[in-house]
This record gives C-alpha cells, sequence and structure tokens, in this order.
C-alpha cells in the first residue's frame, strides 16, 4: 500500500487545464522523480499536496484512507513539507527559531525552551551532518545550501513523512549538490517518502527510483528503476512536440538566405553568474528561436540587449555598427522592442484603457502642437491594428484588463508593431494563451517576419520554438549548448536533450 | 542510521557566508545610538553651562521622552510585522477628550484611568479589525480612522477645551520622581524591559519577528499571524493611552488639536531606533533610545537658543539616515 496515492486529480485556473486525471503513487522509502516541462503541472501538484491549492476533481488517499487536506498546516500536521526552490525562511530569525516557530517547545513560564530545541534539534543536525554551531545564528547569514539544509533538518523535527525537493539544486553549486544527494540517501534509507523534482536529467538518472513523466498536466508515463533511461524519458517528454504539430513543417516558412550584414550580432555578451560567452546574430526576416528552461538566463540576455541588465562584457552589434545600450530608451531609439515574459507584472499597465496601453510607446508622434493628445490620430491607431490583429474588444476605451489574456498579448504585440522596430525581442509570447490565439500568435509571428524584422522567441515551450523558428538556439545554465540552422520535428529530442543537461556523449552523435 | 559526513567537510566550506560578514555589521545598531545618545547629553550639557542639569529640564525632558516612547513600543511591534498606525495622534485626542470628559463628570481618577486605556485600546481594535480580519491597507485603515477620530474630538469637545484636569495625573507623571527620574520614565522603561522580554523569548514576540521577515511563510507554517496582529494594534492603542495620560500629566488641557501630528514624532523615534520600514527587524530598546534621542535635539536647541526649525532638520536628516543604514543592512542581507 502507497503512503499517499492521487488519484486522478484534475486542476483548471481559468481555461488552463493545470493538471487533468493525474494519478501518482508515493512510497515509503523511495524517490520518486517527478518530470515535466515548464507548466506541465508539476508545481500544482505540490501545491495540492501541501494544502495551499484544492484539486477540482479527484480523489486523496493517505495510508488507504481517503483525506483532504484543506490548509498548509493539516498538510504539516499530516506530515507531508516541501523544500521550495527558493527557501520559506524568515531571514531575521535565527536557525533554531526557523526550525521550531511552527511548533516550539515552551517551558512552564510560557518561554522559548531554548536549551531543549537544541537537545531536539541535535541528532538531527548530527545526521544530515550539519554543524549545530551555527543554531544560535541569524538564517539570513547562512549560505543558501545551508538554508535549504536547515530546512530539511525542520521537516525532520515535524517527523515528516513525504518530503519534497522542488528544483532544489537550481540554487546550489556541484558540492552542495553532492551532499544534498548524501541527505536524500540518507531520508530513503530513514523510509522517508521522497519527491524530487528537477528538468535537470542526470540529477534524476543519479537518485531517482521511479520517475513519472507530466505533460500539459497529464501523466504521459512512468517508469521504474530498472527502465530508467535517458532516451525513454526524453521521447516521453518530447512526444507531445512531435503529436502536437506533426505536418506544421510546411507552413513553417523555409529557411532564409542570410548572407549580408545581420541586423543584430552579439559576440561574447557575459553578465556572470547569469550568462557567459554568448554569440549569435540574427538576420532580417529571421524568426531565431531561443529555447531553454526558466532560469536559463535567456531572459536575462533579452534584457541586456534591451539596456535594462548591464552585461559585464562582449560586443552588440547593430548593422555591423558597434552599439552600446544603457536603457530600455535607447533600445528602443535603436529599433529594439522586447515584448516581457510577465505580462501582468512588466506588460500591461492594469489600470489604464487598452488604447492607453497600445498607444504607449508611440505617444510623442500622437500629440500635437501643444503636446495635446491628438484623440483621432489615436483611434485610427487603434482600429487599424484592432482589425489587423483581430483583437476582440468591447471599446478601446475599455480597460485592458476586460480583455482574455490573448487579446492582451495582441495589443502589447501591437504596441510594438506601432513603432519602426528592427529587432523585436518575444518573450513566452503565447505563455498561459488558449490553443487558438496560440496559433494566430505564431501566425503574426511568422508574417512580421516576412515583412522584414530580426526576430528572437525566447519559449520554454518547444513546440512552439518548433512552429515559428527558422533557427534554434539552446541555452542551458547561462551557455548556449547547442544551436541548428535547419528546424524539423525530428529535433525535438536533440533540443531537449541539450536544454536538460544530457550527458556530453549522448550530444556528439 | 549511520550520520553523513559533516556538511562543512564534504561541501568544503563554511556554513555562514563570509561575504556578508563585515566589521561594521557585528556592532548592534543600539549601542551606537547610545554612544551618540551619551555625546549629545555630554555637548549639550557643556555647551548650556550645566543648565542641562537643572530639574526643570531634566524633568521636561525625560517626561517628554516617556510620551513618545511609550507608544513607540507598540509602533515597533506594527512597523517590525510590516505595518504603519498613523492614527495615534487622533487617539491622543480621542482619549485625552474621554478622560477630560470623566473628570468633568467627577469620576474617580481610577475608573477614568481605565476607562481612557479601554478607549485607546479599543481603538486599536477597530484598526486590526479592518488590518488582519478584512485585510486592508494599514496606511488607508490608520488615514481612515485619524480622520475620524480627529472629527469625533471635535464634536465632543464642541468648540471648547476642557481645563478641570486634575493635579493628580501631574503628580504622578511629572512631579513625584524616583531621586531625580520622575515616575512617567520610571514606568516607560519598566514597559520597554517588559516588551523587550516579551519580543525575544515569547513565542508571541517571535511572531512579530516572523511575519514581519515573510508574512507568506508565516501562514503557510500556520502561525497565529492574525491574532499576533490584533495583538500589535490593540496593546499600541492601550499604550497610546497613557502616552494621552501622561500628556495631560504635563499640560493639563484637551483641545480640539492635542495630540496633532504626534504620531510622526513616535514613528521618526521608531525608525531613528533601528526598526526597518521593510519589516523583520527592530527592537523596543532601540525605539527607547530613539525617543531620548529625539527629544535630546528639541532640547538642545532650546538651551542654545537655535531656531526652532533646526529641530525640524536635525529630526528629519536622522530619519533619513536611519533609514538609509537599515536599507543598507537589508541589501548586505539579501541573497542572489
Amino acid at each position: 500500500m502507497s503512503l499517499l496515492a492521487l488519484q486522478n486529480i484534475s486542476k483548471a485556473f481559468g481555461g488552463t487545464q493545470a493538471l487533468s486525471s493525474a494519478s501518482i503513487d508515493l512510497n515509503a522509502g523511495r524517490v520518486h522523480a517527478i518530470v515535466g516541462e515548464n507548466g506541465a503541472g508539476k508545481s500544482t501538484l505540490i501545491k495540492i499536496i501541501m494544502g495551499v491549492l484544492q484539486p477540482d476533481a479527484g480523489q486523496i488517499v493517505l495510508d488507504g484512507k481517503v483525506a483532504a487536506i484543506t490548509t498548509p498546516s493539516e498538510a504539516r500536521r499530516l506530515g507531508f513539507s516541501c523544500v521550495y526552490q527558493e527557501p520559506l525562511i524568515f531571514p531575521h530569525l535565527s536557525v533554531l527559531e526557523n526550525i521550531f516557530i511552527g511548533h516550539p517547545v515552551i517551558d512552564r513560564f510560557g518561554n522559548f525552551d531554548t536549551a531543549v530545541m537544541r537537545e531536539k534539534a541535535l541528532p538531527i543536525f548530527r545526521s544530515l551532518g550539519l554543524d549545530p554551531d551555527i543554531l544560535p545564528v541569524s538564517i539570513s547569514k547562512l549560505r543558501l545550501g545551508y538554508q535549504q539544509l536547515v530546512l530539511i533538518a525542520q521537516a525532520l523535527v515535524y517527523d515528516s513523512r513525504l518530503i519534497m525537493f522542488d528544483e532544489p539544486t537550481s540554487i546550489l553549486s556541484g558540492a552542495e549538490t553532492d551532499h544534498l544527494f548524501d541527505v536524500i540517501t540518507f531520508l530513503r534509507q530513514s523510509g522517508k517518502a521522497v519527491v524530487y523534482i528537477s528538468h535537470r536529467l542526470e540529477e534524476l538518472l543519479a537518485i531517482a527510483d521511479e520517475a513519472t513523466v507530466l505533460t500539459d498536466g497529464r501523466v504521459v508515463g512512468h517508469t521504474d528503476r530498472s527502465e530508467l533511461e535517458p532516451e525513454r524519458l526524453l521521447a516521453l517528454m518530447a512526444g507531445k512536440a512531435t503529436r502536437d504539430y506533426a505536418g506544421s513543417a510546411e507552413q513553417r516558412k523555409q529557411a532564409v538566405q542570410h548572407e549580408g550584414t545581420p541586423v543584430l550580432s552579439v559576440e561574447h555578451l557575459t553578465l556572470d553568474p547569469l550568462f557567459r560567452n554568448v554569440s549569435f546574430s540574427v538576420h532580417q526576416g529571421e524568426v531565431l528561436g531561443l529555447y531553454g528552461q526558466v532560469g536559463a538566463g535567456r531572459s536575462e540576455v533579452a534584457l541586456s540587449l534591451f539596456g535594462y541588465l548591464r552585461p559585464k562584457s562582449g560586443t552588440v552589434r547593430l548593422r555591423g555598427q558597434e552599439v552600446r545600450i544603457r536603457s530600455p530608451r535607447q533600445a528602443i531609439a535603436q529599433g529594439i522592442g522586447y515584448l516581457p515574459e510577465d505580462r501582468k507584472l512588466q506588460g500591461i499597465f492594469s489600470f489604464q484603457s487598452i488604447s492607453s496601453n497600445l498607444i504607449s510607446t508611440v505617444l510623442p508622434r500622437l500629440a500635437g502642437p501643444f503636446a495635446n493628445i491628438r484623440w483621432r490620430e489615436v483611434a485610427k491607431v487603434v482600429n487599424r491594428f484592432r482589425t489587423d490583429l483581430n483583437i476582440k474588444m468591447g471599446a478601446p476605451g475599455d480597460p485592458i484588463i476586460s480583455l482574455s489574456g490573448g487579446g492582451q498579448q495582441k495589443v502589447m504585440i501591437a504596441r510594438w508593431m506601432a513603432v519602426n522596430l528592427s529587432v523585436a525581442i518575444l518573450d513566452e509570447p503565447t505563455r498561459g494563451i488558449d490553443v487558438v490565439t496560440k496559433r494566430d500568435l505564431h501566425d503574426l509571428i511568422r508574417s512580421l517576419a516576412e515583412q522584414g524584422l530580426a526576430i528572437i522567441v525566447i519559449s520554454s515551450d518547444l513546440p512552439e520554438v518548433l512552429a515559428v523558428s527558422t533557427r534554434i538556439m539552446v541555452m542551458n545554465r547561462g551557455s548556449i549548448v547547442a544551436s541548428y540552422e535547419e528546424v524539423t520535428d525530428a529535433l525535438a529530442e536533440d533540443i531537449l536533450g541539450a536544454a536538460i543537461g544530457m550527458p556530453a556523449e549522448e550530444e556528439a552523435q | 542510521m549511520k550520520p553523513l559526513a559533516v556538511a562543512t567537510q564534504s561541501i568544503g566550506n563554511q556554513p555562514i557566508d563570509q561575504s556578508l560578514q563585515t566589521g561594521k555589521r557585528s556592532v548592534r545598531y543600539e549601542t551606537i545610538l547610545l554612544v551618540i545618545v551619551a555625546l549629545v547629553v555630554v555637548i549639550i550639557a557643556i555647551g548650556s553651562h550645566g543648565n542641562f542639569w537643572s530639574s526643570s529640564n531634566l524633568t521636561s525632558l525625560l517626561v517628554d521622552a516617556a510620551i513618545t516612547a511609550v507608544p513607540a513600543i507598540g509602533m515597533t511591534m506594527v512597523i517590525v510585522m510590516g505595518g504603519i498606525d498613523v492614527s495615534i495622534g487622533s487617539v491622543v485626542g480621542l482619549t485625552a477628550t474621554v478622560a477630560g470628559l470623566a473628570f468633568e463628570q467627577n469620576w474617580p481618577i481610577a475608573l477614568v484611568v481605565l476607562l481612557t486605556l479601554a478607549t485607546g485600546a479599543i481603538a486599536g481594535l477597530i484598526n486590526a479589525w479592518f488590518i488582519a480580519s478584512r485585510k486592508l491597507p494599514p496606511i488607508i485603515v490608520t488615514l481612515g480612522t485619524m480622520s475620524i477620530w480627529r472629527a469625533v474630538v471635535y464634536a465632543l469637545l464642541g468648540g471648547n477645551w476642557i481645563s478641570t484636569i486634575p493635579m493628580t495625573l501631574t503628580a504622578w507623571f511629572v512631579l513625584d520622581k524616583l531621586w531625580i527620574i520622575p515616575w512617567s520614565f520610571v514606568l516607560t522603561v519598566v514597559l520597554v524591559l517588559i516588551a523587550a522580554y516579551m519580543l525575544r523569548r515569547r513565542p508571541m514576540g517571535r511572531h512579530v519577528y516572523a511575519i514581519g521577515s515573510n508574512e507568506e511563510a508565516a501562514s503557510v507554517l500556520g502561525l497565529p499571524t492574525k491574532r499576533v496582529k490584533y495583538m500589535a494594534y490593540v496593546s499600541l492603542g492601550a499604550l497610546t493611552a497613557i502616552a494621552a495620560l501622561m500628556t495631560l500629566g504635563q499640560s493639563p488641557l484637551v483641545q480640539a488639536t492635542t495630540g496633532s501630528g504626534f504620531e510622526l514624532d513616535v514613528i521618526a523615534a521608531v525608525v531613528i531606533g533601528g526598526t526597518s520600514i521593510l519589516g523583520g527587524r527592530g527592537t523596543v530598546i532601540g525605539s527607547l533610545l530613539g525617543a531620548i534621542l529625539t527629544q535630546l535635539i528639541s532640547d538642545g536647541v532650546i538651551l542654545f537658543q537655535i531656531q526652532p526649525f533646526w529641530n525640524g532638520v536635525v529630526t528629519g536628516a536622522m530619519i533619513i539616515i536611519a533609514v538609509i543604514m537599515s536599507l543598507l543592512n537589508q541589501r548586505g542581507a539579501a541573497h542572489e
């Protein structure tokens, strides 16, 4: 009997199905890896187990009995804990307090009983190989790897039976990762159920006893240790890419002739530790797909080209001329536009109307002799894009948030089309957008390229990259690890393999 | 179960991030503040040719410091939790008015004190309900109650003022002394020590810091975030009522403007005392020192017969310096 079984769990956010009828069994003494692309539903799964989200359908069976996990504290009481990517700590409290704050030991006067708590923590610290001297130190003074170990100690103090790790190694150094693996092995031997989420394949191969592959909220495969092979996992993960976009090749624009001076060329661009030695170029009419997992440094490269970040070294050339871009303002003046990945936070002005949002890049051009806005011109611009891009809206004066995510994104793109751009960087252009609009946007991206724009599409959605790009580049941990001059659907597994760090000899073939 | 190798051996580095360790930060902020207070005392004492040590100057200095420091205890907790309360100036007006009206009716003084404290606590409770239960932003809620209580004071006083305040309050808070220290200041120190102990050692106090450090983590861990917020705002209300009674002891007159602008003095004392406006850190001892320092500055301005606007300039500069220091600290603690 499994410790915890999730049976046919579904969860939707608005129109997006984050999990559909997913079933997973978690067993004591086993490390269960959950694999999937960004947005495959891994974090939703964790949040449901931790009581942060409630499933729309399906049931959770704990020790053979149906259970409801209604609150985070209920999940803790049942013995579940999770070490998140960013450690969930109280930076101003001591290590000891961070461990015990949830259920402290109180002496008979009602005070924190530091001595007893220390006694309780010591054996756990010893078994995790942690130095007890750090107990009274403020946790914000510790290295991130140690903060994570402290949270594991906390899970053990809570007597957790199920400990989940959500991308734990993304912030760790190599030696810290090795120690974490020792700790996970120790947890498995002590009979804990361990869930391990990561998109670094070599890590999964190193410590997982079994793996479940999630794609678009569906469980598409499950393998045991004996058949845990990189090819098999990749095939399962990439299955979707070839399935969804079979035949998209004929739609795809043929690789363009890229002779002559590239519109944008970048050499040895470096901003440690975010990215290193990034070199590439884009020609007129090209769509360069920049694929990689979240955190691989893709957006940071884009933000450096856009003048929002300052790279430490490297050169950027526009039409052969070396340029130094110090602010987004200068970038726009040079003809570079950037569609940010987080629409809500960095894109829309949420309290403003659709037309105000659309014209924000071209406001000076629409102003009259007394800096007055010429509303007739504004209406013309807005109506043009409304028909050109088929944006479904009530009136241009309606608030932008009255539009669907896809509609908002079209307005964001229209905002850049209104400017005379030569390079457009689109960061996750279709994240959280329904399938139909997604196709619209892909068509739009292709036609913008045909009209002579140089486009960079950053995406962690492999089918999307395959569908729109004329060339593909893959980033992993801050470096470009592969690039493909011609795009075919057969590349899916190669690209995925490069992005999640397949062992080098696999790539050589 | 065989224990693992010691992490420092296998990871091969110190658990404590050395880049965050600088010599300066290991000195406690309170110690620096204490040294500054001592220096200012010496400068004023020498510069004023002994007038500083006169009984009347010392008394008014310490009573003024007490009036600011008592609500600063509650304000420290509120700001450490990431909140703010700008209504306390109006609460001083409200509680002083309630006390004055009760004195007019010749109520016994013990009853008046209880009534005043209860009024302050209820004002705090109302703020807490909007902030903790209705999840409204503290600045908006307390701006609202600030206006409302001031309006209530105008309505209750109806354009008059109340001067029938018994001398008992003046005797308690200003005239009676432990050696040369007025009892109001002694009371303040006792309250600060109790609060310091609660914040340092009791779970409720540690929860204040936990909420201020990371409210999301606090609720995920199931800490009683709501109850802790109620505790902080209600005690701030009650402490403000104590300050109102001390104010009446110092100048036995209630008028429509009583207490107006007071919230800024208290917030200034707390911020100068080293409490981070971003929440998570700060101590009541620091706030007490902050209150003393701000009062010392205004005292010095009077003793040196400097034009009074310099008082505002110096206090303002100290606030900005304190905020810069706390932000620098915060950045030092932030990690990529």
